[in-house]
């Protein structure tokens, strides 16, 4: 199981249970931690709905009580690829 | 006493004089770090200088390098007892006189070169990056360091102290804000263009090129840097790009900044004492070589409410800046002086008040100033208030600031993103609202029957009263005064 974090203004931008496009850091322990990906994924209040965990931050950095099951379905570039 | 050449040298000189501690025992990278370093700064405690950091053997941290005055006097070799207008004119001193112009060292005479990751084996995260505060946005890279940049066609060289995120192992995203040098050799020329910009940060940076990096002067930093340490600082050529960087730094990060291609930034606790800019798609860092010393030591500035080296060295430097430009014009200055307290947002000016409207000149050209988007009250007062000593000027503004004729509002200017109190529309342009707050007695009244008289113990008795008082304090009955 792998946990993540996502920062949002608001927790209406966590739709359930359809692909999304959100940029999570991971909280895995490990010298990665807090790095950052973007990916297309589904979340749900469910917990045991998806394998890894996601937790939320908002906008100020306050943690929020809720908490998300998230499937990761791919990683999206958006960097260009003469920087990679 | 010799002013620190590096930041191995000050460590050394604050163990020595009791301004640092050396903590043996490992400290996390996450929250821990930072914690301590934040602690300090509100205690005013001594720097911490961590020599055993979790999952990274080998480095360590120097937190709150410049928090307190005693570690800025060392910083400028000086007497840690010094007083702060002592500190103040030496800084004048020596930042008037003519610019040292660097050296360029050989690689192998330059101390951040003994490592180097180039290619695949660049990661950020094989360096400490620590998360500073919990619930920052991200580990910061830069909270205490320099983002070396070169300006394309003028050629000038900036130093500035742009916070950094790290991203990804190779990203970091940056707060620049769009009235800085590099906000603005960006806005005028890459962006535009669609050219990268090709950038260095060097963390681990002798006092007194981190301070110069922080000081809003018209010299260019590594001539200022010359200038505070009375001799050339010494510059080393980096691996991929062809900017400069201090042969003696710690670390340095080579690399270029994306001009199509934006990553999330933030929040971060700044030094306002708040988490006040929202996360957003900020300026971008592509790491393309990492070098760094043997046994680095990262140095960490933990931003938070007063008082940290963001409050005491802006302060600082943009007092006497303001000082600097105020008698270039001939206004008829006395001091200036930012409580550190203020997060560098109210500046105290001491003029003689010989002619109406001083005040607001003041602060027009303060406002006006490159110096102007950093702080946004000015309060002016006489020359017989000390402007170091808060309870009288908090007197003098409470009691000689007219609510209608003596508070002067200029709206629409630059301001930060990072005011507590703008709106969001404000802070997501840079806009800015300032006043004046003129504490003077208007030059119209009659001295003699409408200036009322101040009534301290040492302006209503006569001199041999006050001396025959002090004398017998004690035969009164009472402790000494120190």
């Amino acid at each position: 199981m792998n946990q993540w974090e996502v920062y949002v203004n608001s927790e209406k931008e966590l739709a359930e249970d359809t692909d999304l496009e959100l940029t999570i850091r991971t909280l895995n322990p490990g010298l990665h931690k807090y790095t950052y990906k973007r990916v297309k994924c589904q979340v749900s209040s469910d917990l045991k709905k998806y394998a890894d965990q996601l937790q939320v931050r908002l906008g100020r950095g306050q943690l929020s009580a809720s908490r998300f099951s998230i499937k990761v379905l791919g990683e999206i570039q958006r960097m260009p690829a003469k920087y990679a | 006493m010799a002013a620190p050449r590096s930041n191995r040298e000050f460590v050394e000189a604050c163990v020595k004089s009791g301004d640092a501690v050396r903590i043996k025992q490992e400290v996390d990278w996450e929250n821990e770090a930072g914690a301590i370093v934040r602690r300090a700064c509100e205690l005013a405690a001594p720097a911490p200088f961590m020599e055993k950091i979790k999952d990274y053997p080998g480095f360590s941290y120097f937190g709150a390098p410049l928090s307190t005055y005693r570690r800025m006097a060392i910083s400028m070799g000086m007497d840690p007892n010094a007083s702060l207008p002592e500190i103040g004119k030496e800084y004048v001193k020596r930042t008037n006189g003519e610019p040292i112009a660097p050296v360029l060292v050989d690689r192998k005479d330059a101390p951040c070169k003994e490592n180097i990751l180039k290619g695949k084996d660049v990661d950020l995260c094989k360096l400490p990056i620590p998360l500073v505060h919990d619930g920052d946005g991200g580990r910061y890279v830069g909270t205490w360091h320099a983002v070396v940049t070169k300006h394309p066609v003028r050629g000038d060289v900036n130093w500035g102290m742009y916070r950094q995120m790290m991203f990804d192992s190779r990203t970091m995203s940056g707060a620049v804000f769009p009235f800085s040098d590099l906000g603005k050799a960006l806005n005028d020329y890459y962006l535009p263009r669609g050219e990268s910009c090709p950038f260095a940060t060097a963390i681990g940076l002798s006092p007194l090129a981190a301070m110069a990096a922080c000081a809003p002067s018209p010299i260019p930093e590594p001539e200022l840097t010359g200038m505070l340490a009375g001799e050339p600082v010494k510059l080393v050529k980096c691996e991929t790009n062809d900017l400069e960087v201090p042969a003696d730094a710690e670390i340095i990060l080579e690399g270029e900044i994306c001009p199509d291609y934006k990553v999330e930034e933030g929040p971060f606790g700044e030094y306002t004492g708040y988490r006040t800019s929202p996360r957003d798609f900020r300026v971008t860092f592509r790491v393309n070589c990492i070098t760094y010393r043997n046994n680095a030591t990262m140095t960490i500035s933990n931003m938070g409410v007063p008082q940290d080296e963001g409050q005491l060295l802006r302060s600082f430097s943009l007092g006497l800046e303001l000082e600097k430009l105020l008698k270039s014009q001939g206004i008829p200055v006395t001091g200036v002086y930012m409580h550190p307290r203020s997060t560098h947002h109210m500046m105290i000016v001491g003029v003689k008040p010989t002619y109406s409207g001083v005040a607001q000149q003041i602060g027009q050209l303060a406002f006006g100033s490159k110096l102007g988007p950093w702080f946004h009250m000015v309060m002016v007062v006489d020359d017989q208030t000390d402007i170091y000593n808060w309870d009288e000027v908090y007197h003098a503004f409470c009691t000689r600031c007219h609510p209608e004729n003596g508070i002067h509002i200029y709206r629409n200017s630059p301001g930060t993103p990072l005011y507590p109190f703008a709106t969001p529309h404000e802070r997501k342009f840079s806009i800015g609202s300032k006043v004046v707050f003129d504490c003077l007695w208007p030059t119209d009244w009659d001295r003699i029957n409408d200036v009322p008289t101040l009534v301290s113990f040492k302006n209503v008795y006569p001199k041999d009263v006050q001396e025959k008082v002090m004398s017998n304090w004690t035969a009164y009955g009472y402790p000494a005064v120190k």
